[in-house]
């Protein structure tokens, strides 16, 4: 696959890249991520702890906090080869959405607490935003916190939190002004999960794995110093967070990974040549690469100081386009192959996780604000029709 | 003549038999039980399945069937489909029986058909992958087969399979007892059982062999093609229901989401495939009974191709537009749409279904 950043400073990146993880990566991890089965907490946490030791855990973070110093090019790069590696993408909970939240608007206390937790995987967050009645109408949120001796009571239910079994914290968003406007009256809190009156259910996804949950929230105390930065303020913290990706969110890694698999997969079986095949998987290639020009150019004019806002919604809507185009070849590929369950006596490989992706990768478009929510935001605030 | 004539009294009362059933024994939770029962088991309603003639629909009166035509056992299975029942019916009812009612004489064709018919022998067509034959040889007065054929839904259950085989560029089907083979039982992703079926060199008497078999086999694939595409017209139906029922249900923003223009747009989109759907299907059935087997084919083909695409565009918007609740196993949705996957899947997909279209004259 062609490469855009291939200078010779780019080159010897992923040079430097590639030694690391031959080194590092555990063969078993490699394998699974390269067959697109489903990871394991293990498997998240073995890979971590490399990438802290050698400081590359959080590329996005300033270095006096503990990221490498890497430009957004290099990070681009960076996401790429460790993609094309087959090593497993880390869940962003903490490394990628609460983190720099806390580096943006946290006390010094809360830094000092979380963020070395966060990096070594010592902690592991999940996301308390959506709830049943508030979905893509995030403001709408009713879970509340009501004012007690030092801190709050929370109460509510939340749902589709991600790898919350495997949490010990929770970012939540939270009423805690019912009288204003409904953006104004949100607060984020950091909640211990091991509270009482904390509790979970896990819900089973359609390709059977449990990896969201609902929460239940029943009069949990938050001390003052867990309110992140001012209260009602929880609503422009929550856009931030959304802000810290944007540049990465075309997942131009990740389609490339896909793309590299899908290839294989139909040169294994014979079916590479067969010119409907072919056609649509150069038509894909291209597709990336018209993603990755977009985020390369939309990155040269922030630099050369022209202010982009909503216009990276594309690269929501496009990337996971493409990504979920890409399971579908997959899928054609595979034919009958993709219908036995996997680990089962019918697998035939290498289509064993065709179905599942499939499945599972339908909420690329549904979830971080569903591709018609961003289709609206595009509408109104870039192209200006309200 | 193709004729789109609506249904008729025994096709209406054959359908509202099915919903019944459905009613009664796939309320979500329960099928979940039987998901989770025990494999290997006999179909858990599968005497039933026979008493209500369903096994013999399609089959000719003097094959022991009730000889009904393709069009009037499309809306039954349709119901069947939709209701995500796990016996297997059409690879029994809508291939195995109507072949064998075609490919035998009337005299073994009614001993054989009397057990299938009735319930008590659950007997399948085997063909290896794209129902390409498999390789067989000749040993004296012995057929001796070999291979592996990778996916038979409802092998586990099977008793007898007829194995479309191949010796020496000559077709034909051979009954091999499933004691003979090393059947191994799995699910499929949408949780019915199949079996992936090793031949290991099973001999059988050639005696036993039916040849001159190939329009019989042309015939039973294409009618358990209609039987399949009614089941994905009943899905993509009720999705489409279930689908247009949340929008006006579910409120963000203050408001049912159907009252935002682009749901809308998606809701017509979403209709408009529905009854392409339906169209195809009953011109595919209506083909079935006609005389000219190359048309016979292209439109089978043809409503293939469409309903495949109609089921796929269908299944991505009834996810999308249900959100979180779209990708959970907690609603029908998730089920129907690995249902729909399953179907679209089976026979190789639109490419496949393109292949045929074109190749039919
Ligand atoms: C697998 C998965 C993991 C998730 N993980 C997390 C997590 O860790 N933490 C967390 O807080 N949340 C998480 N979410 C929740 C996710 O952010 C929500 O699902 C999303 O915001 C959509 O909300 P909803 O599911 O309620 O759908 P709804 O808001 O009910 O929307 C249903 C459909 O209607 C469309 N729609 C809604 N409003 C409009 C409109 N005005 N115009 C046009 N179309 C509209 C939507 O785009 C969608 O297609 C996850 C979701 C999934 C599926």
């Amino acid at each position: 696959m062609t490469d855009l950043l291939n200078s010779a400073e780019d080159q010897a990146f992923r040079q430097e890249i590639r030694d690391f993880v031959s080194a590092e990566l555990h063969p078993e991890t490699r394998a699974k991520v390269s067959r697109g089965a489903p990871m394991t907490r293990d498997d998240f946490a073995r890979w971590q702890e490399s990438l802290h030791a050698k400081g590359w855990v959080a590329p996005a973070w300033p270095k006096e906090h503990g990221g490498p110093g890497w430009t957004a090019r290099e990070r681009i790069v960076a996401d790429e080869e460790l993609f094309r590696l087959h090593t497993p993408p880390l869940p962003g909970f903490g490394l990628k959405m609460i983190g720099p939240i806390l580096i943006q608007f946290g006390s010094p206390e809360q830094q000092q607490r979380f963020l070395p937790r966060i990096l070594s995987g010592e902690d592991w967050w999940c996301q308390g935003f959506s709830e049943p009645g508030a979905g893509s109408d995030l403001a709408s949120l009713k879970t509340k916190a009501e004012r007690t001796e030092g801190g709050w009571l929370v109460s509510g239910s939340k749902t589709w939190t991600t790898y919350a079994q495997y949490a010990n914290w929770i970012f939540c968003l939270v009423r805690t002004d019912p009288e204003v406007k409904k953006q104004e009256g949100i607060s984020m809190m950091l909640i211990d999960m091991s509270l009482p009156g904390v509790s979970r259910r896990p819900i089973r996804l359609m390709d059977g794995t449990e990896e969201v949950n609902e929460i239940f929230l029943d009069q949990v105390f938050v001390p003052d110093d867990l309110v992140v930065g001012e209260i009602n303020k929880g609503w422009t913290y929550a856009k931030a967070l959304l802000e810290h990706e944007r540049f990465g969110i075309g997942g131009i890694g990740r389609s490339k990974h896909l793309l590299q698999r899908v290839r294989e997969a139909a040169q294994s079986t014979g079916r590479a040549d067969d010119p409907e095949i072919a056609n649509a998987l150069d038509t894909l290639e291209i597709d990336v690469m018209a993603i990755e020009a977009t985020t390369l150019r939309l990155l040269a004019a922030v630099e050369a100081g022209v202010k982009i806002g909503a216009e990276t919604s594309l690269l929501k809507i496009r990337g996971t386009e493409i990504q979920q185009a890409l399971t579908e070849l997959m899928l054609d590929i595979a034919g009958p192959a993709a219908l036995p369950t996997r680990d089962s006596v019918g697998v035939q490989e290498p289509f064993e996780n065709a179905m599942y992706q499939f499945l599972n990768w339908r909420k690329l478009s549904i979830y971080g604000g569903s591709n018609e929510i961003q289709r609206s935001i595009l509408a109104t605030q870039v192209l200006g029709l309200k | 003549m193709i004729d789109f004539k609506p249904a008729d009294e025994e096709t209406l009362l054959l359908k509202e038999t099915a919903e019944r059933f459905v009613a009664d024994h796939y309320e979500l939770a329960l099928r979940n039980v039987m998901l989770t029962a025990s494999a290997g088991r006999r179909p858990a309603r599968w005497a039933e399945m026979a008493d209500l003639g369903w096994l013999a629909a399609p089959v000719g009166e003097d094959a022991g069937g009730l000889g009904l035509t393709p069009k009037q056992v499309v809306p039954f299975l349709s119901v069947l489909g939709a209701g995500l029942v796990l016996e297997p019916i059409g690879p029994v009812a809508m291939h195995c029986a109507p072949t064998l009612a075609r490919a035998l004489s009337s005299t073994r064709a009614e001993a054989v058909l009397a057990s299938v018919l009735s319930g008590e022998s659950i007997e399948l067509i085997a063909a290896g992958p794209a129902g390409a034959p498999v390789k067989a040889g000749r040993e004296g007065d012995d057929i001796v087969l070999t291979g592996t054929i990778p996916l038979v839904i409802g092998g586990a259950q099977a008793s007898v399979f007829w194995i479309v085989a191949d010796c020496e560029g000559v077709p034909f089907l051979v009954p091999v007892p499933a004691e003979k083979v090393w059947v191994e039982e799995f699910p499929l992703i949408d949780g019915q059982s199949a079996a992936k079926v090793s031949l290991q060199g099973a001999r059988c008497s050639a005696a036993d062999a039916v040849t001159d078999c190939e329009e019989a086999l042309a015939y039973g694939n294409d009618l358990a093609m209609v039987g399949k595409l009614a089941e994905l017209t009943g899905l993509i139906d009720r999705l489409y229901r279930k689908t247009l029922d949340y929008m006006k249900l579910r409120e963000q923003f203050g408001r049912p989401l159907g009252r935002f223009q682009v749901v809308q747009h998606r809701m017509a989109d979403m209709f408009i495939k529905r009854e392409e759907a339906q169209s195809m299907v009953d011109m595919a059935a209506e083909a079935m009974t006609g005389e000219d087997v190359a048309l016979r084919s292209k439109l089978v083909a043809a409503a293939q191709v469409k309903i495949y695409d109609n089921a796929r565009a269908v299944l991505r918007d009834a996810v999308q537009l249900h959100g979180g609740m779209g990708v959970t196993d907690e609603l029908p949705v998730g089920h129907m749409v690995k249902r729909m996957l399953m179907l679209t899947q089976l026979d190789g997909g639109r490419q496949a279904a393109l292949g045929k279209f074109r190749k039919a004259a």
